[in-house]
């Protein structure tokens, strides 16, 4: 959408062809008992002062022409990564606090952890290199073990599509986006969010489908000339922009030569293999005497190591992520709270259970695991889950049936495409897959792929 | 155009850019770029709204010609001379 209304905004004439009945992909909504539900909304990261006229945040809302003034951003209140018995940091969107915690918490790492700050703004995530290991680069400044561990949990949560270790790249980046920039809600709803989007796209003429899924993409030579979409229709283009994702975009090649020119990458080494069961808690606004206040976000891990890979069981409950969307500044007044549990999730075995002859196991799996998943949160911020108004799980499965990544891997391909070009002339991958990580770099991958590779075509 | 048009078409598109930048205190031969906080980016756009507007192709070559509000006048003027 943000490739869209860049294109759109210069007078070009752009459609948006969208497999879903609604905008947003991975961050959209739905409704149950009259209620609206994001699917996936955390918190944004990239929250930045209207000041600050560089930052990502503000730099995307120029190029989109969008008035910062039009959005009312809530900030974070803290949140905090816990590895319960040993350790907790809290952050919040004042680097300062996390800086004084490390200082706290681990006096013979300060020195180290402002010296690895330095580096890494010097570094710069966008320029295409070689992947570099995020761990060995942070081991060789941290000694300390357990806050080298404290440290990845976030920022492998909420952006590494890759297991076990991450490339620096996507480490700075999320490192500046979580820890120094920070999280923050807008006013209202995801929805919100997107209409205002979607209105700026149309304002400037852009057209769009809904329930129009690209079946394949058409090609000769070193061009791709258009698509049919799922209803039969097929569509000329001077230019295609790809949201689908790297390994997802490869399918919609019929013929296997188009497919390798599109990519040389075989599947296996494109497909990302994390995902993630979540569950929704609405919780009577009492249960909020039972577990700790202030928290936005609480990161955490039981074991001595962060494992951050697909589990051998269906969730991993040794780590997760808890948050609470009411616990922004100036959260609004509402009958219930919400929480929401993020594990880490093995896509196969949830696939089994949907694809089972008895229809009833995955559903009896869901409620399994979420059983235990509210045992160990309880423990984690207090037992509150005796006053559940509503709850609903999601997992990789449902991830992959609305918004088609493959294994439903959230955070897309572990090979990122970072100058957005592929083996056509006129195709570019935009989006999680070009490195951009989050919805800010998600919508500034967009902005960003249409000004170096399509406006000075025109 | 005049160069006082093209002056205000170019202040014009800039406000457009960024409505917060303050044009009132402008030097028009130091560079824009450090006096409103603009980057690449946004240098980009002032061409797109050029071309969209004028449909004058600049090449990347020439933006260094941007740089100040007085070589964009400079260059612009016989550019924009029948516009």
């Amino acid at each position: 959408m943000a490739a869209g209304i860049r294109f759109a905004r210069f007078g070009q004439k752009v459609l948006i062809l969208e497999k879903h009945s609604k905008a947003g992909g991975l961050n959209s909504y739905y409704y149950r008992k009259g209620r609206l539900l994001e699917t996936g909304l955390h918190a944004i990261t990239n929250y930045a002062p209207p000041e600050n006229k560089h930052a990502p945040l503000n730099r995307l809302l120029r190029q989109l022409k969008i008035p910062r003034r039009n959005l009312k951003l809530r900030q974070q209140l803290t949140s905090e990564v816990v590895f319960p018995e040993r350790a907790s940091l809290t952050f919040s969107n004042d680097f300062g606090l996390l800086q004084s915690q490390v200082a706290l918490h681990f006096p013979d790492s300060i020195g180290q952890f402002n010296a690895m700050k330095d580096e890494l703004d010097r570094y710069d995530p966008f320029s295409p290199r070689p992947k570099i290991s995020a761990r060995k680069f942070v081991s060789s400044f941290l000694s300390d073990k357990l806050l080298r561990e404290m440290l990845f949990c976030p920022i492998m949560f909420y952006g590494s599509s890759d297991e076990g270790d991450m490339d620096l790249s996507q480490f700075v980046i999320l490192f500046r986006s979580i820890f120094q920039e920070g999280l923050f809600r807008p006013e209202g709803t995801i929805k919100d969010l997107l209409g205002l989007l979607l209105q700026q796209y149309k304002d400037f003429a852009g057209e769009i489908e809904f329930s129009s899924g690209v079946e394949e993409i058409i090609s000769t030579d070193n061009k791709i000339t258009g698509v049919r979409t799922r209803k039969g229709e097929k569509i000329r283009c001077d230019c295609l922009i790809s949201t689908a994702g790297l390994p997802e975009t490869k399918r919609l090649f019929a013929a296997a030569d188009s497919a390798a020119k599109f990519s040389e990458l075989p599947e296996d080494n494109t497909c990302g293999r994390i995902s993630f069961v979540e569950s929704i808690f609405l919780l009577e606004k009492s249960a909020s005497k039972c577990f700790s206040q202030g928290r936005t976000i609480i990161f955490y891990n039981l074991n001595e190591k962060f494992t951050y890979r697909r589990p051998d069981k269906a969730i991993d409950l040794n780590s997760g992520v808890i948050c609470f969307p009411d616990n922004f500044v100036g959260g609004q007044e509402d009958n219930t709270i919400q929480i929401r549990v993020t594990h880490l999730a093995n896509y196969d075995l949830w696939l089994q259970a949907y694809n089972d002859t008895d229809k009833s196991r995955y559903q009896t799996m869901k409620i399994y695991w979420t059983g235990r998943s509210k045992n160990i949160i309880g423990k984690i911020i207090g037992n509150c889950f005796e006053n559940i108004v509503y709850e609903d799980t999601f997992t990789p499965v449902t991830i992959e049936r609305y918004t088609s990544r493959l294994q439903g891997a959230v955070y897309g391909s572990p090979n990122k495409v970072k100058d957005g070009k592929t083996g056509f002339d006129n195709l570019y991958i935009v989006g999680t897959d070009q490195g951009y990580l989050g919805i800010v770099g998600s919508l500034l991958s967009g902005v960003t792929m249409v000004n170096q590779h399509i406006l000075n075509r025109i | 155009m005049t160069i006082d048009e093209i002056k205000n078409v170019i202040l014009e598109i800039i406000q457009d850019i960024d409505d917060e930048a303050d044009l009132d205190n402008l030097d028009p031969t130091e560079a824009l770029r450090d006096q409103l906080d603009l980057d690449s980016m946004d240098f980009l756009d002032i061409v797109m709204e050029l071309r969209k507007r004028y449909q004058i192709q600049i090449p990347e070559a020439d933006y260094p010609h941007l740089a100040t509000l007085d070589s964009c006048v400079n260059y612009l003027v016989p550019r924009l001379k029948a516009a």
